[in-house]
């Protein structure tokens, strides 16, 4: 009883407004909408039996697995912007006399009931969106509103599950600020690391897409899905070891290069954690790199065998682009949101130093041009690095693309520009926030 | 004595309560005035009203430093946070360091707001980082500096644009009274003892007995003017 009535009490809004209550339970919500509805696709897959069912249903398993890892940093971000709402009143509660386990059911509960009560308004959000997305066609058709119905049990389990994630996330951070409370954030020396992992990383990605794109090498269907999974796991594995450090790398040079108060200040928080940079823009990095890489084949293919085809064969090609396509536009939706919550809440967490910047005469112009490029070029050295590398493996194919479909080639092209454009939007979108802390040194002066 | 700021009948309020209530200061080139008050006195939002932070709601502020004299209270948003990047020297209670950059990085980065290239701002910046005596941590980040160092620090962005006046809202807050002693020398070594002009609010009676006035406020009103000169040509009248 004690716990939920002190619980409730927090609950109450701050002096720093109802912010720090509302982006989590947003963050929870949009994670949830774009899970659901991404469930809801692959899924409805199944319902097909025919020749190509089963092929449709390895893309749509291909697909969701490369939405795993956006998904999860978008998650991650709200987890990460559910907890640090325990900070400022951890130690206060403390001092008050709370034993640590008071301490830690309280704040699990709260990360808890905010993401049931954020996942919960998701689902409603993507039963609105379902109408939506049904129209989208798949084989010739669009696929309804009525196949992207999940079974409520799978909602239900979606729901609980994301509470939990909460809470378990809730857990270790909470490990984290009582095992170091001075550690968490000393900002002392900034992490290095090193060239081999790069080394590393080439080559096993070498061998991830020789192995995809010579499947005549292995013997059944059987074996090439497989070796595909394998593939996609070791690449992701890889670009999770060897992005931070060309984050690094290409954010160094920036930082020698910087003539600009915003150039140097977006460099150096680049710089702090690499880590975080590219654990913020990474879902992009796969899809950018599949796109580009299906989408040569897909070209090539259409382009040479156009006149030979069957009717069901060419469905199938256009199905495939608008896979390549959705997969792509999702990972990036997904990547501008985590923007949007984790640039507000480091808008709220830096409240203090942002007031003083402002008093120093630092334009709120500059403020924003330094986040927004702390975001983006990350953002472009991932996204475009990634098609670039696509298209280097592929080379003989996208070149030859590039000339029998020029318009497929352009359109992955633009639509990994959009994809920029929206991440962009989504930390603009957070200027408000700032504009708003900025207000408020009136509250902070007396 | 040349005169730097004017306030005039300065009113601000928040909501029902009267921070400022009819406030009239003046204070000349080269001096350090101490703003003394309990909390809620009004000390902090004089001093942001002053420094261009805030805009009063009734009154004038005037630096006289420019020529014809500027009337800070007119300005808009804009104008203001351009004239306390080019005029006004800041130092905070907790320094407010970014703690991303470098140590001569924070102290540069004024004069790269002010368009200054980033190789002439770092050696400017270095020069004063030496001045109080921080040469060689210069490329330290702020978590790598004790509380005292990063003060300094914090003193050196503040003085690297050559400011008119250096405003400094409880600059020894957060320290102990020997690193406290520490940083007053620095922030007076770098003010008043060069002929430049100090403002500071504080609670320390310490602090604020080192500067050469101290201006009283209770309930936005100033209650009392103590200056060093006219105490020591009392005593000396007194003496004679």
């Amino acid at each position: 009883m004690k716990l939920l009535s002190v619980a409730r009490l927090l609950a109450r809004p701050a002096a720093s407004g109802t912010a720090t209550m509302v982006l989590p339970i947003v963050a929870f919500g949009v994670s949830t909408a774009l899970l659901l509805t991404t469930l809801a696709g692959a899924l409805s897959f199944f319902r097909w039996h025919g020749e190509t069912g089963f092929l449709y249903q390895v893309l749509a398993i291909l697909a969701s697995a490369l939405l795993i890892v956006p998904l999860a940093s978008l998650g991650g971000s709200a987890a990460r912007l559910s907890a640090r709402r325990r900070d400022d009143r951890l130690a206060t509660l403390r001092l008050l006399g709370a034993t640590t386990g008071f301490v830690a059911r309280l704040t699990v509960l709260e990360s808890m009931v905010l993401a049931l009560v954020g996942a919960l308004g998701g689902t409603v959000l993507y039963l609105a969106l379902t109408p939506l997305v049904g129209l989208i066609p798949f084989r010739g058709e669009p696929i309804g509103a009525a196949a992207l119905l999940l079974n409520p049990l799978i909602v239900a389990g979606v729901i609980v599950g994301i509470g939990l994630l909460a809470g378990i996330s809730a857990v270790v951070g909470l490990r984290g600020v009582i095992v170091s409370p001075l550690g968490v954030r000393t900002k002392q020396a900034a992490p290095r690391m090193r060239w081999m992992r790069v080394v590393f990383g080439a080559i096993v990605l070498g061998i991830a897409v020789f192995s995809v794109s010579h499947p005549g090498l292995f013997g059944g269907v059987a074996v090439f899905i497989v070796m595909l999974v394998v593939a996609f796991v070791a690449a992701n594995a890889v670009l999770g070891l060897a992005g931070p450090f060309v984050i690094r790398l290409f954010a160094s040079s920036a930082l020698r290069r910087a003539s600009t108060p915003q150039r140097l200040l977006a460099a150096r928080t680049t710089l702090e954690s690499p880590k975080a940079a590219w654990r913020q823009v990474s879902g992009v990095s796969m899809t950018s790199f599949v796109a580009v890489f299906a989408g040569s084949a897909l070209a090539t293919a259409s382009s040479v065998s156009a006149g030979e085809m069957d009717a069901q064969s060419r469905v199938l090609l256009t199905d495939l682009r608008t896979g390549v396509y959705i997969t792509l536009a999702i990972s990036f939706l997904m990547v501008a949101c985590s923007v949007g919550v984790s640039q507000a809440s480091a808008i709220l967490d830096r409240r203090d130093l942002y007031v003083s910047l402002d008093r120093l005469g630092m334009p709120v112009t500059t403020m924003n041009a330094a986040r927004v490029r702390a975001v983006l070029s990350p953002l472009r050295i991932v996204a475009i690095g990634s098609a670039v590398c696509a298209a280097a493996l592929v080379l003989p194919l996208a070149g030859i693309s590039m000339v029998l479909a020029p318009v497929s080639m352009l359109t992955i092209a633009a639509s990994i520009v959009a994809g920029i454009l929206v991440v962009w939007l989504a930390a603009a979108a957070t200027r408000p926030v700032l504009r708003r802390v900025l207000a408020e040194p009136a509250k902070l002066a007396e | 004595m040349v005169l730097i700021l004017e306030a005039n009948a300065l009113t601000k309020s928040y909501g029902d309560t009267h921070a400022l209530a009819g406030v009239d200061l003046t204070i000349q080139a080269g001096e350090a005035v101490a703003i003394m008050g309990a909390s809620g006195s009004g000390k902090t939002t004089l001093l942001h009203v002053l420094a261009g932070i805030l805009a009063p709601d009734g009154g004038s502020v005037t630096l006289h430093a420019t020529q014809p004299p500027l009337v800070i209270s007119e300005l808009g948003d804009a104008a203001r946070s351009q004239l306390r990047r080019e005029a006004f020297g800041f130092v905070f209670q907790q320094g407010l360091l970014i703690p991303e950059l470098t140590a001569v990085e924070n102290v540069a980065l004024p004069l790269m707001l002010n368009g200054v290239p980033r190789a002439e701002a770092e050696q400017r910046a270095a020069a004063w980082l030496g001045a109080l005596g921080l040469g060689g941590m210069e490329q330290r980040r702020i978590g790598q500096l004790s509380g005292g160092q990063a003060q300094r620090v914090a003193v050196a962005r503040a003085q690297v644009i050559e400011p008119a006046v250096v405003f400094a809202d409880e600059p020894t807050g957060a320290l102990d009274s020997a690193t406290s002693s520490d940083v007053m020398d620095a922030l007076l070594g770098t003010t008043s003892a060069r002929g430049r002009t100090l403002v500071v609010v504080t609670h320390d009676e310490g602090i604020a007995a080192r500067c050469g006035r101290i201006v009283r406020l209770r309930d936005g009103r100033v209650v009392e003017t103590r200056s060093k000169v006219a105490d020591m040509e009392y005593i000396e009248g007194e003496t004679r």
